[in-house]
């Protein structure tokens, strides 16, 4: 859990800051945004993807990205100063073989093997565990005396397999006595149950279907111990359609519209009504977010497609930052002053 | 070619896109409007949010067939059922099924490196998924509609069963199946599979190895039954009589995930019929499939000679104005969006486009509301 004047300064403090949420409600943008603000306050932000999509070369595609992203760290801005990996299975099991054989070139060479390679490709768990491997080595990464990489931010896949991810270490944990995969199941679930070094984030939309599963997956979460968990983060929250004072002018303007006849004024009061009804869903999905979830509420602002640039990513880390430190009240809160 | 011609002439619709573009409720629409045609239809999500049970009406969906109370629609006359996808139970069920006698299975059951596989969601879920699909091909249904997993896991579907056949056939899970090779070949197999399982051992612990072995053997005796069934539900995924629709929303990162799925499906030998962009606009003039992307403002002009400036209702009217531009302007860059996409879509590709509705849809009406819908759609593109 986070406490203390500034959450948000300790969560960027953490090695590892895992994020997690349903498909679609923008973990990617998240984690961009953070890293931005991470790399803004001189830190050594890594964002690193699991081989499942290439999200974030689209990201940073016009940032001065010049590299594809693959599965060593290359710099995804002009300036250097913001890092993504995009996890290659193979290459992680090389990663591990090679820490275990001490000889990178007799690694490759058991990698090589196909008919291993089938083994490793069929064989339950085995891609978990690698990938879980790479970011243990991300984290253990020293240049100069100093860690090379944090935070390490970790764009997880949709839920059920970030779950299943996580949940391995433990699982295969239970099938093995010793051996040399023991010690490390031991240092992965040391890594990824230690609150000091990772926290899990849940990000989530405004809406009620996401905000029905999150719930979901936090008491799940919440049940199945594992992981300390960082913030929710509410993402693309949309700034408030019509000033709170004018609406209960609506009415009115309806009536005007049916007296009179003005077929485009009834719509475009109907636009309204429907915009004010989702922006109160909003508040009152926020508001039950904060009631049953026992975690910092992080709410960040819809950018629009314009503003995918660095200083707008860097705003939307901002501003999940101050929302973090200075937690809204659904009531008060007002988007225009977040961005 | 219409989404309602698929519905009537197709056997088997497979609903594939990217996370949260609503595609296990365009699913569930679509499997309604066929069996409210009166076509025998099932649904298979794979979904386990509560809210598509509470939408069909049903009290909870889990592996077991359930029926949708279609009947409480008015005019409807067809049948529809509904079942979710549920990795650890259809294993077990499948299990059941193959191993023959109740020893086998025990020792199935209890193999701990098969009860992490039934639990794990990658490629399990696949493998399982394959199966179910072919139990329900075979189960008397007109028409079936599948919902997949998101994106790349989509993909599995296609491959996994290939993988595991492919796996099983190779030499590498022999090594481990304590049966001695035969003749001269067999012999060097066993001797590569002795050295290559030491090295396994080496690096992962021979615990882990010996509990491998026990996994592959059990393995092995499914080999032929899987083998087969694969085959199977690879053909008829392939079939004239299945039709893939590719599900995504307007918004670019939705429609980049969604390339991505066709190429792999192209890449595949699989054609997909219809692309449909859910909630692509906001309905901004009368009729619904017009997508208006340019606001005039015209709010503001109804002030004119009936308030003073600074009157709220002034200031209301000029907002009214403001929000419109904004959702024309976000229907513009969604239409680009989808124009672009659609653009280098296969031209017999299907395309349609429905609004965002202004509320989430809740019961079985609105469910049918999205089915008209869709059926009726506009062409995009």
């Amino acid at each position: 859990m986070l406490s203390g004047p500034d959450p948000l300064r300790h969560l960027l403090d953490r090695r590892l800051l895992l994020f997690t949420g349903k498909g679609g409600v923008g973990k990617s943008t998240v984690v961009a945004a953070l890293a931005a603000e991470a790399a803004a306050r001189g830190l050594r932000p890594l964002i690193v993807e699991l081989g499942h999509r290439a999200t974030m070369q689209g990201i940073f595609a016009d940032m001065g990205a010049t590299q594809p992203i693959g599965h060593e760290p290359v710099p995804v801005t002009a300036d250097r100063t913001i890092w993504a990996a995009n996890l290659d299975f193979e290459a992680a099991i090389v990663d591990y073989v090679a820490d275990q054989v001490k000889l990178r070139s007799v690694a490759r060479t058991i990698v090589g093997n196909r008919a291993l390679q089938g083994l490793f490709r069929a064989a339950p768990a085995v891609r978990e565990i690698v990938m879980l491997n790479k970011l243990r080595l991300f984290e253990r990464a020293v240049t100069r005396g100093r860690p090379t990489w944090g935070p390490i931010l970790v764009d997880l896949d949709a839920t059920g397999h970030a779950l299943m991810l996580l949940e391995m270490p433990r699982v295969v944990g239970e099938l093995l006595a010793d051996g040399p995969l023991r010690g490390l199941v031991d240092a992965l679930t040391g890594l990824f149950t230690d609150p000091a070094r990772t926290l899990l984030n849940l990000v989530t939309l405004p809406a009620e279907i996401p905000v029905q599963e999150t719930l979901e997956l936090y008491h799940r979460l919440r049940r199945e111990r594992g992981v300390p968990f960082g913030a929710l983060f509410v993402n693309n929250v949309p700034a408030s359609a019509i000033d709170g004072e004018l609406r209960s002018y609506l009415p009115e303007l309806a009536g005007l519209a049916a007296r009179e006849g003005l077929p485009d004024l009834s719509a475009d009061v109907l636009l309204a009504e429907q915009a004010i009804a989702r922006d109160e869903l909003v508040l009152t999905l926020i508001a039950q977010m904060q009631h049953e979830v026992d975690l910092p509420l992080a709410l960040l602002p819809r950018l629009a497609p314009h503003e995918f640039d660095i200083p707008g990513l860097r705003r939307l880390g901002r501003a999940a930052l101050s929302s973090l430190a200075a937690p809204p009240s659904p009531v008060q809160w007002d988007i225009q002053e977040q961005a | 070619m219409s989404l309602d011609d698929l519905l009537h002439r197709k056997s088997l619709l497979v609903c594939v896109g990217p996370g949260g573009v609503g595609k296990t409720t365009v699913a569930a629409a679509l499997a309604l409007q066929a069996a409210r045609a009166g076509r025998r239809t099932l649904v298979l999500t794979i979904d386990p949010a509560r809210r598509l049970a509470a939408m069909l009406g049903l009290d909870g969906l889990d592996d077991a067939v359930r029926p949708v109370p279609v009947e409480t629609l008015p005019g409807a006359r067809g049948h529809l059922d509904a079942a979710m996808l549920d990795t650890r139970a259809s294993y077990d069920a499948l299990i059941h099924r193959i191993a023959s006698d109740p020893e086998h299975r025990q020792r199935i059951l209890d193999n701990r490196l098969y009860r992490v596989m039934s639990r794990s969601f990658g490629a399990a879920h696949a493998y399982v998924a394959m199966e179910r699909l072919h139990d329900v091909l075979g189960a008397g249904y007109d028409l079936v509609v599948l919902d997949t997993p998101p994106t790349r896991n989509a993909l599995d579907i296609l491959d996994a069963p290939n993988r595991l056949a492919t796996f099983l056939e190779e030499g590498v899970v022999k090594w481990f199946v304590r049966d001695p090779g035969v003749g001269l070949r067999g012999r060097l197999l066993a001797r590569g599979g002795a050295a290559a399982t030491r090295l396994l051992g080496k690096i992962a612990g021979d615990a882990l190895v010996q509990e491998l072995g026990e996994f592959f053997a059990v393995f092995m005796s499914l080999r032929e039954g899987f083998q087969q069934r694969a085959e199977q539900v690879q053909r008829s995924l392939r079939a004239d009589s299945s039709a893939f629709v590719l599900v995504s929303s307007a918004m670019s990162s939705n429609l980049a995930d969604a390339q991505f799925l066709h190429d792999g499906l192209v890449a595949r030998g699989i054609r997909v019929q219809a692309t449909v962009f859910n909630r692509a606009y906001v309905q901004l003039g009368d009729d619904p499939d017009q997508v208006v992307t340019t606001a005039t403002p015209r709010a503001l002009a109804h002030a004119a000679g009936r308030y003073p400036d600074g009157d709220p209702r002034r200031r209301l009217l000029a907002q009214l104005d403001v929000l419109r531009a904004a959702a024309a302007a976000e229907n513009l860059v969604a239409a680009q969006a989808v124009a672009q996409f659609a653009g280098q879509l296969d031209p017999t590709c299907l395309k349609v486009q429905v609004p965002s509705f202004a509320r989430e849809l809740r019961d079985l009406p609105a469910l049918a509301q999205l089915g008209d819908r869709l059926c009726a759609a506009v062409h995009a593109g």
